[in-house]
């Protein structure tokens, strides 16, 4: 058996039986779970803090609508935090632990090593989205009696291709910074650059700054022009990532 | 016979810190070669340039033929390696690491099932059932040298295989290695001396990073004396000393406190044979005579240790 599909055994393999298994789907199932809920209550919730300062204003009454933009906003927000901290050592662990050495001493190439882990967790990472979205779905169902399926999936597609870009990312920067805090550290600042670089329109136009806004738009069933833009450059970057964290990480010593 | 491991010039320094100077080392194919070095003499590194995680700074380390810098996994797939500390999946059990170690040769089925369970029982680890993260270090040692086997390498590297084991694991270790000689070149550095003269051809010493010298150990003995004989004598020891080191046989002699001389020999037996007669012949009395083979510490003493 080929030395690639091999390593991406163990890596699928490792997913299932480390901690890998429980953090991101336990965090993108609270989310999946609460969005809906929160959408729910939330209203209400104001109502009953404002009281009468609340005044004139009235609430409207929240939608199916509202579940799903608290679903991409949870997922815009704080999942890609903790993408990003998990994913700070997903190369910089092999190497640091040691156990890359008795890979890479054998018929596995370096390039493929860090192209495996990119494609493996990018894999693992729309499963959970997909699994999100329908648990997501299910529970705006029974608490709102509608949810229609395409501005859910259209939104959330739209943000996994984001989330991809930032598993790139962080494989690109776990190969350049050595240290899992390290490359952590500037997975949160390339995050806070690029939700800065949103509000400058020809970034958000061509890049993947412009994505989560997009994605919270389709889910809220707002027109969304130009969709194709920020999505092929997204895509391109993240395969350029991968790329160059392949050529890196051949030329580093272990 | 050809050479296994060539390297010429190899020179790798990190900033103004030289690690290994200009090596010229040459192990023949099926021999099992003995890397000695005091702790930072630049074994380490030069096992990582031969494995290709390190690369030179100069100079080139040719493995089976082939230039490491050149080829990747093609001389990948010929050599087994274990680091000085393996490190492993620690949520993986022992068989399951062996058929992952061999599935990154290709190796599957059958072929690859028997060979797990022929190197857990050569391990001692074929009823262990936990995960490796529970090993003790010992237990690593041993899985990490059968990883190293389970492609049946045409060169085995080993950075110090037998320093986490005990007495036990040190002797099945370098069973293990006994037997492979003639079927595998074994390549190991350590500093544990006995080791080295119990299954080593060959041996290369190593000093900060350059090489002291490349030798059989049969040669390296005969070229510092075959054996040393102590003398412990009562008066005249300063006239002793230097007639003992006039004789034939003597190679080198050293003054020590209370009358003890040492003697470097080439004929212990004509040393065994004289000493009684000389000191008879002083009228001084002879307190002590012990006489053995002169062991690799020694040598190795003479040889890196006068600036420590």
């Amino acid at each position: 058996m080929n030395a690639t599909v091999v390593f991406a055994r163990k890596e699928a393999l490792e997913i299932v039986r480390t901690w890998r298994i429980v953090v991101l789907p336990a965090i993108i199932l609270f989310f999946a779970v609460s969005a809906p809920l929160l959408a729910r209550f939330t209203p209400e919730i104001v109502r009953a803090v404002g009281g009468d300062q609340l005044g004139a204003i009235t609430l409207p009454d929240a939608t199916y609508v509202d579940a799903y933009a608290q679903w991409t906003q949870s997922l815009g927000q704080t999942f890609l935090f903790a993408l990003i901290i998990i994913y700070g050592g997903i190369v910089s662990f092999e190497t640091s632990s040691g156990t890359a050495i008795l890979v890479l001493t054998k018929p596995m190439s370096r390039g493929a090593l860090v192209a495996v882990k990119a494609v493996t967790h990018s894999v693992f990472l729309a499963a959970l989205v997909i699994i999100g979205s329908l648990v997501t779905w299910g529970v705006t169902a029974a608490v709102f009696g509608q949810a229609p399926l395409e501005p859910l999936w259209s939104g959330t597609l739209v943000w996994l291709v984001l989330g991809v870009f930032y598993v790139t990312l962080m494989t690109f920067l776990s190969v350049v910074v050595p240290s899992a805090a390290g490359a952590a550290g500037a997975g949160i600042g390339s995050f806070v650059l690029l939700t800065i670089g949103a509000l400058w329109r020809p970034l958000a136009d061509y890049s993947p700054a412009g994505l989560a806004g997009r994605a919270a738009a389709l889910a809220a069933e707002q027109p969304v022009p130009g969709l194709l833009g920020p999505v092929l450059v997204s895509l391109a970057a993240a395969v350029a990532l991968v790329v160059a964290a392949a050529v890196l990480f051949r030329r580093k010593e272990l | 016979m050809s050479s296994a491991i060539r390297t010429s010039a190899l020179t790798k320094s990190y900033g103004r810190e030289l690690v290994v100077d200009a090596l010229d080392l040459d192990v023949e194919e099926g021999s099992i070669f003995g890397f000695l070095g005091p702790n930072g003499a630049g074994k380490t590194t030069t096992l990582r340039l031969a494995t290709g995680l390190a690369r030179p700074t100069s100079g080139s380390i040719r493995i089976l033929g082939q230039d490491v810098a050149a080829v990747g996994s093609a001389v990948r797939s010929e050599i087994g390696f274990l680091p000085d500390v393996p490190a492993f999946y620690g949520w993986m059990t022992a068989p399951e690491f062996l058929r992952f170690a061999g599935g990154l040769f290709g190796m599957s089925g059958a072929a690859l099932r028997e060979r797990t369970e022929m190197l857990l029982d050569l391990a001692g680890l074929t009823d262990v059932t936990s995960r490796i993260g529970g090993f003790s270090r010992g237990m690593k040692q041993r899985l990490g040298i059968a990883q190293a086997l389970i492609n049946a390498p045409r060169l085995l590297l080993l950075d110090e295989p037998t320093s986490a084991l005990d007495p036990m694991g040190r002797k099945d270790v370098l069973d293990m290695i006994t037997a492979l000689r003639g079927r595998t070149t074994v390549f190991f550095s350590t500093h544990i001396l006995g080791d080295v003269e119990r299954v080593c051809d060959t041996v290369a010493i190593l000093d900060h990073g350059r090489l002291v010298t490349q030798a059989s150990i049969h040669e390296l003995k005969a070229r510092h004396g075959t054996g040393k004989v102590v003398v412990e004598v009562i008066g005249n020891s300063d006239v002793l000393a230097r007639e003992f080191s006039e004789r034939r046989w003597a190679t080198a002699t050293a003054r020590g406190d209370n009358g003890r001389i040492e003697i470097k020999v080439t004929d212990l037996r004509a040393a065994q044979h004289d000493i009684p007669t000389m000191v008879a012949a002083h009228g001084s009395g002879l307190a002590r005579l012990e006489a053995g083979e002169i062991g690799l510490e020694e040598v190795f003493v003479e040889l890196v240790g006068g600036d420590r």
